[in-house]
């Protein structure tokens, strides 16, 4: 028996170290990319600066002029926004429908919605390009980047949503119903009380796939409409003679996503495994 | 108004926005597979746009699997996501089962542990291949050199001396080069994947069978042997879907390759999809049609899976 407590005791204490060490481990890279932020770009690059140094702000208030930041993160912020509320808009009637009203097709359609984000976004690059600037003249404009983001993440956020939706009792809207409501009052007033806390999460995981998101946002604009994924591919300074002004405009591109992702790490297992994984 | 119309009403904005999303651009690289079509042409100058009397039948899909890219693509492809699929699932297991209990901090571990998963793409590859992997200015060179003065110093050592004389001068790694690109990236979106392979394990731990695992442990049954028969078994299924949703996405990262070598030496079918759209429209779309039919496989999996707990 002595022994089974003495594994114990030294599992009380060594199963945490070791869990810390890990997360540390994750963390640095990013922990790193924030403490050069603060960093001269001489100072950046130079060993005996590695840790000792003296912190400056200098890369953030320079961060308007060497990158034009808030340029992008204003796209970013715009396009990330309206993309979520237009798949929100679009997509709460419809996972209504489907959760309180189903058909024997409810499954397929679902299941097909989800096959659209499977497809692969370069199969269809020229074609993109070529109907958006060629033909419909909306290349590089905000309104182009809100479609396409909204309809990227429309799948999941119906998905989400009717996993959501499944959950609230049927009876409640049934009521409603006696109750001489109307479809919109329905929804309004039953339906999105209801279910607020996974109509938020979704949104804000929608917010945070559209802001990260790097394929069509780089190759369907150029200037007007760029983000911050654009931003950043376009600036890698290969020669890294600029390691503490990229840090600092980085860790201005990711802080607020992180943050936002800490608070919903729960509906992330939810949004991205569509539900298997309960 | 019968019952079934409003539901349908409801349903129908999204239905056709994502119906059109999908059809319209496939079907227009599906045209595009079957014809001569290219950007650029002095000596052709029909070819430059697009039409059915350019028709080349298969000959885009012969063309694209005869290019030796093609195939360095598609090896490339699997030597990236499967590489990426054993490290992520491998730690991803190993750190849920370590974080999976109760422990002081345990709320700011999950929290560091999930940030890399938040980081957009583009910043994690210049993160990575600057500030960390650059062989001259990065940690990896700075950690390099300070090895190298480490061994020199322990040469002039009185009796062990000789012994560190046996050992070379550390070269650091350049990650930017054709042999070292995909490594790099390999690191890179392993990092910032196992988090997400950890929470998924993590959630599926938790509704695992306790009474089962302390039943086992009255058995006499060692805590490797209940993870092998009990906690192994209960994961299979998240384990399945980590693997096919990484390999999804995976099968289509860009930017970081684009960032990390500009496809040298590291290409995968997106990527050389990206090279021919520069002039060579037609092997660019046949490409994608075969990149569509990859996707479709692994995708069929996941559906099936994912169908089944659809409607409970």
């Amino acid at each position: 028996m002595a022994t089974v407590s003495q594994t114990s005791k030294f599992s009380k204490i060594a199963w945490p170290i070791a869990a810390w060490v890990v997360a540390l481990i994750f963390f640095f890279p990013i922990f790193w990319l924030v403490f050069t932020s603060f960093k001269t770009d001489a100072d950046a690059v130079k060993p005996e600066f590695l840790f000792k140094f003296t912190p400056t702000l200098e890369n953030y208030t320079n961060m308007t002029q060497n990158y034009n930041y808030w340029k992008f993160a204003t796209n970013s912020v715009i396009t990330s926004t309206f993309a979520t509320l237009f798949a929100l808009i679009v997509g709460v009637p419809a996972a209504y429908a489907m959760a309180f009203d189903p058909s024997r097709h409810t499954k397929d359609i679902l299941m097909w919605m989800l096959s659209t984000k499977m497809l692969p976004a370069a199969a269809v690059l020229y074609p993109m390009t070529f109907l958006t600037k060629n033909m419909l003249g909306i290349f590089d404009t905000h309104f182009l980047v809100i479609l396409v983001l909204c309809l990227i993440n429309l799948p999941i956020v119906i998905w989400m949503l009717f996993t959501y939706f499944k959950e609230i009792p049927k009876e409640i809207i049934e009521a409603g119903k006696m109750d001489g409501v109307s479809t919109w009052g329905e929804i309004k007033d039953i339906l999105i009380p209801l279910a607020w806390g996974g109509i938020a999460s979704t949104a804000l995981l929608t917010f945070i796939f559209c802001w990260n998101e790097a394929y069509w946002t780089v190759r369907l604009t150029t200037i007007d409409a760029a983000t911050l994924s654009k931003l950043i591919e376009g600036n890698r300074a290969p020669e890294g003679l600029f390691f503490g002004r990229l840090s600092a405009v980085s860790t201005a591109a990711v802080a607020p996503i992180i943050i936002l992702g800490w608070f919903c790490q729960k509906q992330l297992v939810q949004g991205l495994t569509f539900g298997a994984v309960k | 108004m019968s019952k079934r119309t409003l539901p349908r009403i409801l349903q129908t904005p999204s239905v056709l926005l994502l119906l059109v999303w999908m059809l319209v651009p496939l079907s227009m690289t599906l045209y595009f597979s079957f014809i001569r079509y290219v950007l650029n042409s002095s000596i052709r100058p029909e070819w430059t746009t697009p039409a059915l009397s350019n028709w080349r039948g298969l000959g885009n899909y012969k063309y694209v699997l005869d290019a030796k890219d093609f195939w360095f693509a598609i090896q490339n492809s699997v030597l990236i996501v499967s590489s990426i699929l054993i490290i992520t699932v491998v730690l991803g297991l190993g750190i849920a089962v370590l974080i999976n209990r109760n422990f002081p901090g345990r709320g700011i571990v999950r929290v560091l542990l999930i940030s890399p998963f938040f980081v957009m793409p583009a910043v994690n590859a210049v993160l990575w291949i600057n500030m960390i992997l650059d062989p001259v200015l990065g940690l990896q060179g700075l950690a390099v050199d300070g090895l190298n003065s480490l061994i020199d110093g322990l040469r002039d050592f009185p009796i062990l001396g000789w012994f560190f004389n046996l050992w070379p001068v550390l070269e650091p790694i350049s990650f930017r080069a054709t042999q070292t690109s995909a490594y790099a990236v390999i690191m890179m979106v392993a990092w910032q994947w196992t988090p997400f392979a950890v929470l998924i394990f993590m959630t599926s731990l938790q509704s695992e069978d306790e009474s089962q695992k302390e039943a086992a442990t009255l058995d006499g049954a060692s805590p490797w042997s209940q993870f092998i028969n009990l906690t192994v078994p209960h994961l299979a299924r998240p384990i399945a879907i980590v693997v096919m949703i990484q390999s999804i996405f995976h099968l289509s990262l860009y930017a970081e390759i684009e960032i990390v070598s500009r496809g040298n030496g590291n290409k995968n079918l997106p990527y050389l999809i990206g090279e021919f759209t520069s002039n060579n429209i037609g092997a660019a779309s046949a490409t994608g049609i075969f990149a569509v039919i990859l996707a479709n496989i692994i995708a069929i999996f996941l559906l099936r899976m994912v169908g089944k707990t659809l409607m409970d």
